[in-house]
């Protein structure tokens, strides 16, 4: 019986490991699956790419495992995935483990952006916020040098909602949770009146439905339900949460989406990752981001990337 | 003759054989599925014990104050109770207080039973007393139906749909509180006034169903008097109203919708346990008393109820008793906030609730996990300790039930 | 509280004074029924009615705007100024966003024009507005009605190319990179691949090439490629029969297809998969079990102190909170056994988990043992109906004990399995947390049986619709989109969930009519 079982895990193994993604002779298209393995924030993304490969290269197709970022790099350091999408740079720890294994860091390829934006009810006559102001709506200890806390709606100078704030965001173990308290709150932790949502869009839908709401969500989830407050900086200048100053990097809560490839220095990628990797770097690959509601990469960064992989011919 | 004698013997032994290791069979299968599902106490126990014992470096012990006391916290003044599990490289590192937890849990549980039973032990003693036998055989099923409606559906209309719609309806929400109660005895009343004949078309027996167009009747009534309502009494807005002379904030992820949407949820398995205890009464007590003069409230009031009491009692607890571990319900109408507050308009979070998020992502082995799973572990005790309370006090009941049956 | 004399001239009549009391009791039940005929309805109303392909206004604001969608919802203004009506405008590509809201005092005019169309598209989500032209890449442009016309046979033809790519791919090119795996690269398989590849990329050159000129209600102009669009209709121009066909359609396509725009369209066919295969292998499991633990409990062990005690202790497991079974399943089965098991077999794949990570297998072990109670106790009320009788006349034809069993007491107790499996499946059908901890995905396309061996893959991860829900209303892009989606999976999932209970209740009634005339022998 036990070998029995044994044989046909390890035909399960095979299959689920099966990565046939066999580097065929260099005139035949790629084929295979590719796996991947990470973040949540971006299975959208990576569906979308999945789909528009399958169409360039019909044997080729993409197979997603999207739970969380943190799942990425085991799965690249155990070479079951040579593709790991992560919302956030890779810690340390994680780094370290991939170099002992391969002796050669995993590259990093940023595929597009996001950022985290501060929103209301559509009504909310609210113009702006600075990060001192945030951090005392949102914050208990107040790390960003506010004074006093602001709890109701008339501490922000304004005189239509009237109340008490609601605060909305999301569950504690969340990607979006973390930058959030480690950018807007400058590292503090947030009030226990948050109103913690396991998702974005439930966060959106919250603040829509509420008057004296405010919450935090990522870019993409953005609707004309509510609306999106710009930030101040010390300065005094005004950033609203649009696509553009995402990519000229003057939205304070942005952060990269990146695919982790691993690439051993000096040898080419296997064809269905380079595949992969030219339609993500391709102007079609960025309109699925624009699309989708994230903000795009500049023309110069898709290019200088292109040229890092090698992607340099076959990027159109 | 050997040969005819000796193989009906082997197929006797045989068979026995056969028996006796099917015997066997069963009872090693028998007892280990058994200990399977008990093992789920022991596993939990077993893992929530090197909190409190060892200390090994990832999972270093916890001790109860820091769990159930309020506690000083860097940058705030005072101490507090805090439940902020953190990602592990976080900056000021997670706070572990879990009685904003167990605060949540028992009042989303407190605030569906502040719901459920009256309707549960309303709908019970209408159906035993004065349902007509056709239309209770049909509502038993129905309302077995409503206990089998998924808690996600549940969830979802609670939190997408149901707080929503209350956050913009809020006088109207306490026009319909106010107006429903008065509302049903005046359509009583009105029916009694009605001439006899009418009144044969719409027997008292039948009631629950003719009263539904009362309802919606009312609820239109409701409409209409609701702005007046919210204008005379409350300036024209409730909830600024609420939060200036109660000092009640209202968010729209509260606690009564908890209660609601769960009550909702948990009404039927107490009506159909309370509905059983009342009607398992013997029929000699409550048709002595009827025979003495008694109406049959009068009759339940007196009678019926202090002999089924501890029956009411048990359904009532086991209705306690998923109260509180309904998980998927609190999850998406509560908001999750861990707080400590005896408002019934602030958010609450409870324990089932944390355990469906942040368990998988807690690591296991370590502080974060096992407090999740001493979580699950006081859910367990408190739901088996409720459970078998209420079986206890059924048995007795059931017992005491024969006596007085035998005994008229 | 008066009391009013219960015979008048003989007749019997009913009490008049029960008080209030009775009149809120009887108002509990039927405010119970009420809130559960909304639920039903609201249900039924917004998850069928999302099929219905109803009427696009056309609005002129007073500002000289001019949209186009469909009326969502409404909303009331600050100060009193009236209400905002939120219309799904779609044209994402153009407008950046599907939603507008506008205030109802602004509308000037509203109206239905029958030449507005819908097309539903790949990317970009839906289009509303009108047909300009028609630009095949071979032929010649046609405008109106003629476009209309053309457009309807190119995609039918589309559907027809689609579906022969999807058969080449399945029949031809899958099998051959199978090969190209197990027999290394041998050049005829090469050869061959490259020669389907071909004719799938000539397909899909086939397809390409046509392109329609698009025209939103307030003038702006788009490009559309036709290869990209799914559907194309015009609603204000379509008869009730024929909206009832595209209904029909769109309920068949939401059962029989895979999600898009990561669960906010699309079908929910993997979520039904996930959640039936999920049930059978539950029911494949705790049926044996669940039937093997009461027949010991009901007929072998002795009935003393200790069995009361473990009879008591079973039924009160039915009572735990499903969540503290999935920890039980997360930290046994996932961690404990899955853990165990990759380190002997799939060592080569650690640090990564095969079955140390949820999947199908743990999911349905945890609904088994949270559903076992529930069968025992059903097979148990089904033994202890038997009339000892029966029991004792087999012993005493010279039956031993397993015989008796299985030739007498377990085929009379069927249908009491049969109701217990039945429940056992409507309870697990429902449960969604115990499964967001042991192997619930928000998103698996690829089903968990599928042509490579060995067929049924139990380590992989699985769409549920219960989860589904939860997943697109809470998890998705955006909540409004996925709602009618989410109210659609509600409506299936309560529907799916009250045919099993019904059933449950009939085999029930089934059995006690059953054994009502057994116990007259």
């Amino acid at each position: 019986m036990l070998p029995a079982l044994r044989r046909s895990l390890l035909a399960w193994l095979l299959v689920l490991a099966g990565a046939w993604a066999i580097p065929v002779a260099a005139d035949a298209p790629p084929v295979g699956t590719l796996d991947t393995v990470g973040s949540d924030t971006m299975a959208g993304l990576m569906l979308r790419w999945g789909e528009l490969l399958g169409r360039r290269y019909p044997g080729l197709r993409v197979q997603l495992q999207a739970s969380g970022s943190a799942s990425a790099p085991p799965a690249l350091t155990a070479g079951t995935t040579l593709v790991g999408p992560m919302s956030r740079p890779m810690t340390e720890p994680e780094r370290e483990a991939f170099v002992d294994r391969f002796g050669y860091p995993p590259r990093a390829v940023v595929v597009a952006q996001d950022a985290l934006v501060v929103v209301v009810h559509r009504h909310n006559p609210l113009a702006s916020l600075s990060r001192r102001q945030v951090d005392a709506i949102f914050s208990e200890t107040r790390r960003c040098g506010a004074a006093k806390g602001i709890r109701r709606w008339q501490a922000l100078g304004l005189s239509q909602p009237k109340g008490r704030i609601v605060l909305h965001g999301r569950n504690a173990v969340s990607g979006t949770h973390g930058l959030f308290r480690r950018e807007a709150l400058c590292g503090g932790s947030f009030r226990p009146e948050v109103n913690e949502h396991p998702g974005s869009a439930a966060v959106v839908a919250a603040v829509a439905d509420d008057p004296l709401a405010i919450g935090y969500a990522g870019l993409n989830h953005l609707t004309p339900s509510v609306r999106a407050v710009p930030l101040r900086d010390a300065a005094g200048r005004l950033h609203a949460p649009d696509p553009q100053a995402v990519r000229r990097g003057a939205y304070p809560l942005a952060r990269d989406l990146r695919l982790y490839v691993n690439q051993p220095p000096g040898e080419p990628l296997p064809p269905a990752e380079r595949a992969f990797l030219a339609l993500v770097l391709s102007d079609e690959g960025q309109a699925v981001v624009d699309e989708l509601g994230f903000a795009s990469l500049s023309a110069s960064t898709l290019a200088r990337q292109r040229r890092e992989l090698g992607l340099v011919d076959d990027g159109a | 003759m050997p040969k005819s004698s000796s193989s009906p013997l082997l197929r006797r032994r045989l068979r026995q054989g056969r028996d006796r290791l099917a015997t066997a069979l069963i009872t090693a299968g028998g007892i280990g599925v058994i200990a399977a599902v008990m093992a789920i106490g022991v596993f939990l126990v077993v893992e929530v014990l090197p909190l409190f014992w060892s200390g090994s470096p990832e999972a270093p012990q916890v001790d109860l104050d820091a769990l159930w006391q309020p506690q000083t916290y860097p940058g705030l003044e005072a101490p507090v109770h805090r439940w902020q599990p953190a990602l592990p490289d976080s900056d000021p590192g997670p706070r572990f207080g879990m009685a904003p937890l167990a605060w949540g849990t028992l009042e989303a549980a407190a605030w569906s039973l502040v719901i459920a039973v009256p309707l549960a032990l309303g709908a019970a003693a209408h159906s035993a007393l004065f349902m007509s036998r056709r239309l209770r055989a049909h509502l038993k099923p129905t309302l077995e139906l409503m206990e089998a409606l998924p808690g996600v559906v549940i969830g979802f209309l609670a939190g997408l749909v149901l707080a929503p719609w209350l956050e913009r309806h809020l006088g109207l929400g306490l026009t319909l509180l106010l107006l429903l109660p008065p509302g049903l005895v005046v359509g009583g009343a009105l029916w009694s006034r009605l001439p006899a004949r009418i009144r044969r078309w719409l027997p008292l027996g039948w009631s629950a169903l003719w009263l539904v167009p009362w309802l919606l009747l009312l609820w239109a009534l409701a409409r209409w008097l609701a702005p007046g309502v919210e204008g005379w009494w409350f300036g024209g807005d409730l909830r600024g109203w609420l939060a200036a002379t109660l000092g009640l904030d209202y968010t729209n992820r509260n606690a009564i919708i908890v209660g609601m949407a769960m009550g909702f949820a948990v009404m039927p398995s107490i009506y159909a346990l309370a509905e059983d205890a009342l009607s398992g009464v013997p029929s000699s007590l409550s048709e002595g008393a009827q025979a003495l003069g008694a109406t049959r409230w009068q009759t339940l009031w007196r009678v019926v109820l202090p002999a089924a009491g501890p029956g009411v009692f048990s359904a009532v607890m086991i209705g306690a008793g998923r109260a509180v571990g309904e998980t998927m319900i609190v999850l998406m109408a509560s908001g999750n906030t861990a707080l400590m507050t005896a408002s019934p308009f602030d958010g609450l979070r409870s324990m089932a609730a944390s355990i469906a998020i942040e368990l998988p992502e807690a690591a296991p082995g370590g502080t974060h996990y096992r407090l999740l799973l001493l979580a699950a572990l006081l859910l367990f005790i408190f739901t088996f300790l409720v459970n078998t309370l209420a079986e206890v006090v059924r048995t007795r009941l059931r017992r005491r039930y024969r006596r007085l049956g035998v005994s008229s | 509280m008066k009391v009013v004399a219960w015979h008048r001239s003989g007749r019997v009549r009913l009490p008049r004074g029960e008080g209030p009391w009775a009149w809120l009791a009887a108002g509990s039940v039927s405010l119970s029924l009420l809130l559960l005929a909304l639920l039903l309805m609201l249900l039924a109303t917004r998850g069928l009615g999302h099929f219905w392909p109803s009427d696009v206004d056309q609005v002129t604001l007073a500002d000289g705007r001019v949209l186009a969608g469909r009326a969502v919802k409404e909303a009331p203004l600050p100060d009193d100024q009236g209400m905002e009506r939120l219309y799904r405008t779609d044209n994402r590509d153009l407008d950046g966003d599907i939603w507008e809201w506008v205030p109802v005092p602004d509308i000037e005019t509203l109206s239905q024009p029958r030449d507005l169309v819908v097309l539903e598209r790949r990317r970009w989500g839906a289009f509303i507005g009108r047909l300009v032209a028609w630009l095949p890449a071979q032929g010649e442009r046609r405008e109106g009605a003629a476009a209309w016309d053309a457009l309807q046979a190119r995609l039918a033809a589309l559907d027809r190319q689609r579906d022969a790519i999807a058969r080449l791919r399945e029949e031809s090119l899958l099998p051959l990179a199978r090969r190209l795996e197990a027999e290394g690269e041998h050049p005829r398989t090469v050869r061959a691949l490259t020669e389907v590849q071909a004719r799938i990329r000539a397909l899909h050159e086939a397809m390409a090439g046509d392109v329609l000129i698009l025209e939103s209600v307030d003038g702006r102009r788009l490009r559309q490629p036709v290869e990209e669009v799914l559907g194309a209709m015009r609603p204000n121009a379509m008869g009730p029969g024929a909206k009832l066909v595209a209904w029909g359609d769109g309920v068949w396509r939401f059962l029989s297809e895979g999600p898009r725009a990561a669960n906010a369209e699309g079908g929910v066919w993997p979520a039904i998969f996930g959640t039936i295969l999920l049930v059978m292998l539950m029911s494949l499991v705790v049926t044996p079990f669940g039937v093997l633990a009461a027949v010991y409990l009901n007929e072998v062990a002795h009935q003393g102190r200790l069995t009361r005690l473990v009879r008591i202790g079973v039924r009160n497991l039915a009572g735990v909170p499903s969540i503290v079974y999935g920890v039980f399943g997360l930290g046994v089965f996932v961690y404990g056994l899955g853990g165990r098991l990759d380190q002997w077999f799939f060592e080569d794949s650690l640090p990564s988990p095969t079955f140390g990570t949820g999947g199908l297998l743990w999911a349905s072990l945890t609904l088994a043992l949270l559903t076992l109670p529930v069968v025992i106790v059903a097979t148990e009320e089904g033994l202890a109906r038997i009339p000892d009788r029966q029991r004792e006349g087999a012993l005493a034809l010279g039956a031993t004990r397993l015989e008796m069993l299985s030739r007498v007491v377990l085929p009379m107790a069927t249908p009491a399995m049969l109701t217990g499996m039945i429940l056992a499946v409507a309870r697990a059908a429902g449960e969604v947390a115990p499964l967001m901890l042991v192997g619930v995905a928000k998103l698996a396309p690829q089903v968990p049986v599928d042509g490579d061996f060995p067929f049924l893959h139990l380590e992989r991860k699985f769409m549920h619709l219960g989860y589904h829900i939860f997943d697109a209303a809470f998890h998705g892009n955006d909540v409004q989109a996925a709602m009618p989606l989410v109210y659609a999976t509600a409506l299936l999932l309560v529907l799916v969930i009250l045919v099993l209970n019904l059933t449950a209740i009939f085999l029930r009634h089934h059995l006690r009519s059953r054994h009502g005339s057994l116990s007259r022998y």
